[in-house]
């Protein structure tokens, strides 16, 4: 046996794993990777998924993945890369133009798209206004598609014929809904679908025209992503590539949010799967202290002691792992059937990665948590074998804990994918443990006085913690670890729920109505006020150019596609305002209080992130281009914006009376219930000018994909709930063989079965209150650096975690003393034989 | 006179303690041959295991050395050590020592399965049924009583051949009734195989089995070596 050759090492470790599988630390052990992968494979393909399904819903609102605009057609390269590639494409200009009838003209919105458009979601169509809607389709060459107020303002009916600079057009169907509308609802004039083959004809795109371009393209995201690396770096000036993440913001931040839920309940879920794991395989390790050193005594080297044991539990976990991987895939599969009515039509599958990701984790956790105590296998001394009081040299701590949190680490970087924030995590939840167990610590020990003359089962219960005060303390952290974990998820679920409730209350308002002419401006109030009860207030809106700061052009200034960049290539709508509108709020400077004064230059109110992109700092001089007139501003406040609510929203805010002798157009929000749509088309014809949009749809649509994340985020609360189940019963496995000879000794000395249950009661039920009480508090620790830091929700204290001592008592108390019945029943002969 | 197999020169241990080092077994110096069996017997606390112990090379001496089947122990590392027990040593322990997770069966051919024997099930089988255990061979040790147990000790020590066997209290768990079969047994299979046997009891009849015996007192060798 001089040299064992690995080959047999390791049909010698499947031999001894399978004769193992008896013992039930090994069977704990091989639950807790199961369900660490498992809730991580499923979490995974679930966020996946949910995300692809998601952002599919997302690109509806870009009509496809991906988008290159430009103001210039795009160059035959840029398009058959794309083509190359195998994407899918489609091509889309847009202008605006007069349509001319007999019976006078309007201002349109004026879009020409090919057969293939949209490459995501549907056009939806109706024969007449406010008829029943079909999806699908586009207009044929000579057909134009129109809204219904296009048809309001020039009193035409489907089948007449309308002109669009030289090409006349029949008016074929009405269009309801088009996916990628959201873009750009500010600005719009009644959109005219036609043909791109008409457009030619139309004779109105000249070079030089304002006309945007937008090639459309759809695919898988590996090919997207090399069609976006081969086209990005030669964009001309005046392009752009837009993907869904720029598509709506109210989505976008929806998604982001729940993604980083869901992946933090992931965390959470794998953080307690470690523990069972760690506790689980400590207690293998310490009952094969005696098998290690037999081996030795047998002629193993250290080293293959160690290795066989590492073998076992490798290939333990490696068989956890896939079975893991497959159960977590098979309960997300569940769920999407579940989820059936909610979910759109396709979800994509996910692929591998979820699975993969999922089986890595569980093999990091279990390296990180197994290692350690493991560790002590390959350096138990053989002599042990005839003098059992011999322990192994303890590995130092550094090694144990540096593994663990290594491990952790790694783990929380790959969900988080925020160095910064696992660090302020995994730092502050260190600092946490240790001072919450010093405290502990501290507590416990000045019991140990108070207990002289307490009754036995208080001195049994009590005694039982007192007795190793520093593992109790490892055991109250650890049950309050799961206690924390489950009351952070709960916590944050109800948080976050209750913010996108408040993002989308049922009265949001559904209707935009834009371009009010000042002269229609109190008579359409006035009309609004007697159908709708809600409505926003009418902001001043003037398109306007941001030229110069502080003298200087923008142009130089600002890094491409950066939001400021997106700023000053276009105009942006400019408003006036004596008050602070409602979801801004004022994080530099001050909101004004009175009219500027002659002398100098009026204020103007910068949203946040646009005066970081720009670099504004108070009292920087920003000139405008307004119709063609230079008006220039100071920065006086800059203001945070709820982007998310479906409010009017302004990058730049003026001081009032500032902008006067301009020509100014009126913007409303308004909410009106479902079946008002006569009020609607009565409003609109009455004030032909005004642009009311409806996005019905559009709040529809965000509040399924909200309905989503929810149901996702209690699902998840379901695995998290597991996995803390499987500590609770690791921890208490791994005190049972402790457990089993005191409660025989205690029997064979007279002790009846009802004071022994009522110690352990004691017992567990203080470690219980213990861990709830470290719970209450690591948890407000927490979510005051989550929800500023990775959540963006506001903070303040949670009385009701105080509850969790007591459901810590009860919950422990009762688990504990169900899962040590063992030690209840076993026979005290049997074991105390045994020794 | 056959060579020796086992030779001890000078053996002494000392171990740290609170009142200053102490020293628990004093320059001892024994050799066997082949085929002996020598009784190391003492009152509790008088170095006995610990002589076993550095015999066996589970631990080192604080000075002098021993000579186990030609090897120098000395100079050997814990894992050479190891590689020396696999090859000429087996073991029969007080507390028996079988693994709780694997069956008698299994636990006769762990060594075996060390040392790569593939007949190691029948190899086992035929120790089992040769100590009595034939019909009991998928029992765990929890389902033997403590002569079944030590009988699968035994049947695994003997398992890989060893030239030295050590048995420290073998029949220290047993009542005398067992503890009598269980000697007989380790001597039978003893001459069968002509293994060299050390044997640490405070049990005076085993040890006059024994063909040699040592008694020490404190670490001190008080009856002489008779060959």
């Amino acid at each position: 046996m001089t040299r064992l050759p690995f080959s047999h090492l390791c049909s010698l470790a499947v031999r001894q794993l399978l004769r193992d599988l008896r013992a039930s630390e090994l069977r704990v052990l091989f639950f807790a990777l199961l369900v660490a992968v498992a809730a991580s494979t499923a979490i995974g393909y679930f966020g996946a998924r949910l995300n692809g399904a998601m952002q599919l819903r997302a690109s509806e609102f870009l009509g496809a993945d991906l988008v290159l605009q430009g103001s210039e057609p795009a160059r035959a390269e840029q398009v058959d890369a794309g083509t190359g590639l195998g994407l899918r494409h489609a091509r889309v200009v847009e202008f605006s133009s007069v349509v001319a009838t007999d019976a006078g003209i309007q201002l349109s919105a004026i879009k020409a798209v090919d057969a293939a458009y949209p490459l995501r979601g549907e056009i939806r169509s109706a024969s007449a206004p406010y008829a029943d809607e079909t999806p699908g389709g586009g207009p044929a060459p000579g057909e134009a598609w129109v809204e219904p107020r296009l048809l309001a303002a020039l009193g035409l009916s489907i089948g007449d014929t309308i002109d669009v600079g030289m090409k006349s057009l029949r008016m074929s169907r009405v269009l309801t809904y088009e996916p990628d509308r959201a873009n750009n609802f500010y600005s719009l004039t009644p959109r005219v679908l036609i043909n791109l083959d008409d457009l030619e004809a139309t004779g109105v795109v000249q070079p030089g025209s304002r006309v945007t371009y937008r090639d459309l393209w759809r695919g898988d995201s590996e090919r997207l992503g090399q069609y976006r690396q081969s086209v990005e770096k030669d964009l001309a000036a005046n392009q752009r590539l837009r993907d869904t993440r720029d598509g709506n913001r109210q989505v976008g931040g929806a998604l982001a949010k729940a993604e980083r839920y869901l992946n933090m309940a992931s965390l959470v879920a794998v953080l307690l799967a470690g523990v069972a794991v760690a506790l689980s395989a400590s207690r293998y390790a310490a009952r094969r202290l005696d098998a290690s050193a037999l081996l030795r005594c047998l002629g193993l080297s250290r080293r293959q002691a160690l290795t066989l044991y590492c073998l076992q539990l490798a290939m333990l976990g490696l068989v956890a792992a896939l079975a893991g991987a497959m159960l977590g895939w098979l309960a997300q599969l569940g769920l999407f059937r579940l989820l059936h009515g909610l979910m759109p039509s396709v979800v994509p599958p996910g692929g591998l990665a979820p699975a993969l990701a999922g089986i890595g984790t569980g093999l990091v956790a279990l390296a990180g948590f197994a290692l350690p105590p493991l560790a002590a296998l390959g350096r138990v001394p053989p002599l042990r074998v005839l003098r059992r009081d011999l322990l192994p040299v303890p590995p130092s701590s550094w090694m144990v804990y540096g593994a663990a949190l290594f491990a952790l680490g790694l783990i929380m970087w790959r969900l988080s994918l925020d160095l910064l924030l696992t660090f302020a995590l995994l730092g502050g939840g260190l600092v946490a443990a240790l001072v919450l167990g010093g405290l502990l610590l501290l507590g416990l020990r000045s019991l140990r006085r108070m207990l002289a003359g307490a009754p036995l089962a208080w001195r049994l219960g009590l005694g039982q913690l007192l007795r190793h005060p520093l593992a109790a303390a490892g055991q109250a952290l650890a049950f309050g670890l799961i206690l924390f974990a489950m009351a952070l998820v709960a916590l944050l679920r109800a948080e976050l729920l209750d913010n996108w409730q408040d993002q989308l209350p049922a009265d949001a308002p559904n209707h935009f109505a834009l371009n009010i002419l000042p002269a229609d401006r109190d008579p359409f109030m006035q009309r609004l006020h007697e159908i709708s009860a809600h409505s926003a207030p009418l902001f001043p809106v003037l398109p306007g150019r941001l030229t110069a700061i502080n003298d200087e052009p923008v142009r130089q200034l600002v890094t491409k596609e950066s939001t400021g960049d997106r700023a000053v290539q276009r105009d942006l709508s400019l408003t006036w305002a004596g008050e602070l509108p409602q979801g801004n709020a004022i994080v530099e400077g001050n909101w004004w209080q009175a009219t500027p004064t002659q002398e100098d230059l009026p204020g103007v109110s910068v949203e946040a992130e646009l005066a970081a992109s720009l670099k504004l700092k108070l009292g920087d001089q920003l000139t405008f281009d307004i119709g063609g007139q230079q008006r220039q501003a100071r920065v006086s406040s800059v203001r945070t914006v709820h982007w998310d609510s479906f409010q009017p929203n302004f990058y730049m805010i003026f001081q009032p009376g500032t902008l006067q002798g301009l020509p100014t157009t009126y913007l409303t929000s308004f909410y009106l219930a479902a079946g008002n749509d006569q009020a609607v088309v009565n409003l609109s014809r009455a004030f032909p000018a005004v642009t009311i949009l409806q996005v019905d749809a559009l709040l529809a649509q965000l509040r399924s994909i909200l309905a989503q994340v929810t149901v996702a985020v209690e699902y998840v609360l379901l695995f998290v709930l597991a996995a803390g189940l499987a500590v609770l019963f690791a921890g208490l496995q791994a005190t049972l063989d402790e457990r089993i000879r005191q409660g025989a000794l205690l029997r064979a000395l007279g002790a009846g079965r009802p004071l022994l249950v009522k110690a352990r009661r004691i017992e567990f039920g203080l470690l219980g209150a213990a861990s709830g009480l470290l719970a209450a508090l690591g948890c407000e620790l927490v979510t005051l650096v989550l929800y500023r830091y990775a959540f963006d929700l506001p903070w303040s204290p949670h009385p009701w975690l105080l509850i969790l001592p007591l459901a810590g008592a009860l919950l422990v108390a009762g688990a504990g003393v169900y899962g040590t019945r063992r030690a209840l029943n076993a026979s005290p002969l049997a074991v105390l034989r045994d020794g | 006179m056959s060579p020796s197999i086992l030779v001890a020169q000078n053996l002494s241990k000392v171990v740290p303690s609170a009142e200053g080092d102490l020293t628990i077994l004093h320059a001892l110096s024994l050799s066997l041959a082949q085929g002996d069996s020598l009784a190391i017997v003492g009152a509790s606390g008088s170095g006995k295991s610990t002589l076993l112990g550095l015999l066996a090379g589970l631990d080192r001496p604080s000075a002098g050395n021993v000579i186990l089947a030609g090897n120098d122990l000395g100079p050997l590392d814990e894992d050479a050590r190891a590689r020396v027990r696999a090859e000429h040593v087996g073991f029969v322990f007080q507390s028996f020592q079988l693994l709780d997770s694997l069956s008698a069966l299994e636990n006769v051919m762990l060594p075996l399965e060390l040392h790569g024997r593939r007949d190691a099930r029948e190899h086992a089988r035929g120790l089992l049924e040769r100590v009595g255990l034939g019909k009991r061979l998928s029992h765990t040790p929890r389902q033997l009583s403590g002569g079944e147990q030590q009988r699968v000790a035994i049947a695994r020590a003997f398992a890989a051949q060893p030239a030295v066997l050590f048995a420290d209290e073998p029949t220290g768990n047993l009542d005398s009734h067992t503890g009598e079969r269980i000697s007989d047994l380790l001597f039978e299979l003893n001459k069968e195989r002509g293994t060299t046997l050390v044997l640490v009891t405070h049990d005076e009849r085993l040890a006059h089995r024994c063909q040699r015996h040592i008694r020490l007192d404190a670490g001190r060798l008080v009856a002489p070596l008779e060959p």
